[in-house]
């Protein structure tokens, strides 16, 4: 079985400045922070020990801020296609994500540049209220 | 970076710690990208992707062999450690050479450049410096602002990744 379907490839020729990226959506259950923990190596507890969430001041346990990173790689990548590159992404972790939320991946064309075809992104995740709780900007090479 | 010239606050970073800017933290550490963990950390993160997954797709879209999901190659060098060593907060106690007058960390967030891909098999050696320390007034008090710059190269001497992590410590 495959676990993965072919992907479209987007071109140079198909992005203008000022586009919006399809919105990716997550809401991240408890057992998917458990296995990021587990497959990221990381024993933190505010990431899975409610109890111990709380004691450091949290209302809960808190979605891992590289999860959210690879969450927003995952958004870039997908919008590239298989023949397009991600070639460097910045993210702030500003606010608190939590598990069973519904988080929203947004993002626009800042910039294209023909000459190195590359695209300047401006992208961030928010929650479903509007609120921006990781902004960010990206570099990716699509082909021409 | 210089110290912050806003900040009201006693110092939170000891005089030996803030020598420690530039300084390389750690031996490099040097891993083999494993497929099955590549692939695991790609499932966790629900990131499903073709490259990660199936080899003709890989070479369809002009790479050698399956690829690792971008940030992979910054959790793959954690090495193995004693839960003898985990502190009450559940991070390692590591003999941290970065000591501040604060302990709890927050992750702040990341820089990364790809500049080559990173594929499933390669030798991939991290090495991580501190690259800055600074102290700032936040609306909850004062807090430490410490940048830590990994530089990943593969068995070829290229320099695969590299990223900047920020740690917030208050």
């Amino acid at each position: 079985m495959r676990v993965t379907e072919p992907r479209v490839q987007r071109t140079l020729a198909d992005v203008s400045v000022g586009d919006d990226l399809p919105i990716m959506r997550k809401n991240a259950s408890r057992a998917q922070l458990f296995l990021y923990s587990a497959a990221s190596f990381n024993p933190h507890r505010i990431h899975y020990d409610r109890a111990y969430a709380e004691f450091e001041g949290h209302p809960d346990v808190l979605v891992h801020g590289p999860l959210q990173g690879a969450w927003l790689t995952q958004f870039l990548t997908d919008w590239c296609g298989p023949k397009g590159r991600l070639v460097g992404v910045t993210w702030q972790n500003r606010a608190s994500a939590f598990p069973e939320t519904d988080l929203e991946f947004h993002g626009r064309v800042a910039e294209v540049d023909p000459a190195t075809a590359t695209v300047e992104l401006e992208v961030w995740e928010q929650t479903s209220d509007g609120r921006v709780i990781m902004p960010g900007t990206a570099t990716v090479r699509l082909p021409s | 970076m210089a110290p912050d010239a806003a900040v009201s606050a006693p110092s939170l970073i000891p005089a030996e710690t803030l020598a420690l800017v530039g300084q390389r933290l750690s031996e490099p550490v040097t891993i083999t990208i494993d497929r099955r963990e590549a692939q695991r950390y790609a499932h966790a993160v629900g990131d499903e992707n073709p490259l990660y997954f199936d080899e003709d797709a890989a070479n369809a879209a002009g790479y050698r062999t399956l690829l690792a999901p971008p940030t992979f190659v910054s959790h793959a060098p954690v090495p193995p450690r004693s839960a003898s060593q985990l502190r009450v907060d559940g991070l390692y106690n590591t003999g941290e050479r970065v000591r501040l007058l604060v302990d709890r960390m927050m992750f702040g967030g990341e820089e990364w450049d790809f500049p080559e891909p990173v594929y499933v098999g390669d030798v991939v050696t991290a090495e991580t410096r501190l690259a800055a320390l600074d102290q700032k007034d936040g609306s909850k008090g004062p807090f430490v602002r410490v940048v830590r710059e990994t530089t990943y190269t593969n068995g070829e001497g290229a320099v695969v990744a590299r990223a900047r992590q920020i740690g917030i410590a208050r």
